[in-house]
């Protein structure tokens, strides 16, 4: 098996790992913001020596550097796709727990009335 | 009139038929909650007028996180033991409930399930009758549970049950949901047959059926994220 299979196999499974194991808000907000500098670090690389990519990905077993940010790109939006499920699940919750206690509030409020 | 039970009518978009529902269920019991889960229509004025007590969801939850604010409203009451689910668009019949009811305290049960298929039911297509018997397979899989219908609205179940509840599916998965809590907690349960009777008013309401896309991965996410 060539490296980029393996690393792209190993990317998969550790989504889905963390899209199971429900992790907690700041472990996601954390994850985010250090895929995010990592992911500007490359991009300013990639743009100064744009040849670096096709270097990296011969290293990888890829022939084309297009190829390997194709690779990372679909890894990029996999990550934010998930994330941005799981915090919608959470926030979803978090309305129904406060939307519950407004409707009993004002239930409660009118029966003393 | 039973003052020690309380029944639950999630309500949504339901003006026409809900006050005809309230009033049968009126003649049993007393303690009556509709809970509008954000209506669009007047339901929650019909409601308000009747001699229901209404919760009101600012925004639509879903059926099963109205049903579960019934459940929190009524647990407040003290003096309630037992809890009534009936559905809002009159396809069930609340004698069926005083059956279940009985059966719930002669058997010394946690819950009852009202069941079409091993009563009656009028009027109800093929492609739904063969839709809610996959779905009952495919609950009695999941949950090692069988029930005949476990998509039945009409439900009764004792104090404990209803503390021990807690549904975290806000839309129509509940169902499956409280299977499944009936399944971990080992709580007693029977199906009790009832009637259940179609009008063109329901039928023209009713989940679509591509909703069971929903549910079924609902559920399968929640089970296993839950591991």
């Amino acid at each position: 098996m060539i490296l980029i299979q393996i690393i792209l196999i190993l990317a998969f499974i550790v989504f889905l790992f963390r899209f199971l194991s429900n992790p907690s808000s700041y472990q996601i907000r954390a994850w985010t913001k250090i895929l995010a500098v990592l992911f500007v670090i490359l991009a300013v690389i990639t743009v100064l020596f744009p040849n670096s990519t096709n270097a990296v990905a011969h290293w990888l077993g890829i022939s084309r550097g297009a190829d390997l940010l194709l690779y990372f790109l679909t890894l990029v939006v996999i990550f934010f796709i998930f994330n941005s499920y799981i915090q919608e699940k959470r926030l979803q919750k978090k309305i129904v727990i406060l939307a519950r206690k407004i409707a009993i509030m004002e239930a409660n409020h009118k029966k003393i009335k | 009139m039973k003052e020690d039970t309380a029944v639950i009518i999630p309500v949504f978009n339901e003006e026409k038929i809900v006050l005809k529902v309230i009033r049968s269920v009126k003649k049993y019991f007393n303690v009556v909650i509709c809970v509008d889960d954000g209506s669009s229509d007047r339901s929650s004025e019909v409601i308000l007028h009747s001699k229901a007590t209404l919760v009101k969801h600012p925004i639509n939850l879903g059926a099963g996180a109205a049903t579960q604010t019934g459940i929190d409203f009524a647990l407040q009451n003290k003096q309630i033991k037992y809890f009534v689910t009936i559905d809002a668009d009159d396809q069930h019949n609340i004698e069926d409930a005083l059956r279940m009811l009985k059966s719930l305290r002669d058997n010394k049960l946690d819950i009852v399930f009202g069941s079409r298929f091993i009563g009656s039911v009028e009027s109800i297509s093929k492609f739904k009758k063969l839709f809610l018997k996959t779905a009952a397979i495919f609950s009695a899989r999941t949950s090692g549970i069988y029930l005949s219908d476990p998509h039945i609205g009409l439900r009764v179940f004792n104090r404990n049950f209803a503390e021990n509840l807690n549904l975290t599916l806000p839309d129509f998965s509940h169902a499956s949901e409280i299977i499944h809590r009936v399944a971990d907690g080992k709580f007693k349960y029977a199906e009790v047959p009832v009637h259940v009777s179609y009008s063109d008013y329901s039928k023209s309401k009713g989940q679509p059926m591509l909703n069971s896309v929903n549910i079924t991965t609902d559920l399968f996410f929640h089970r296993i994220s839950k591991k």
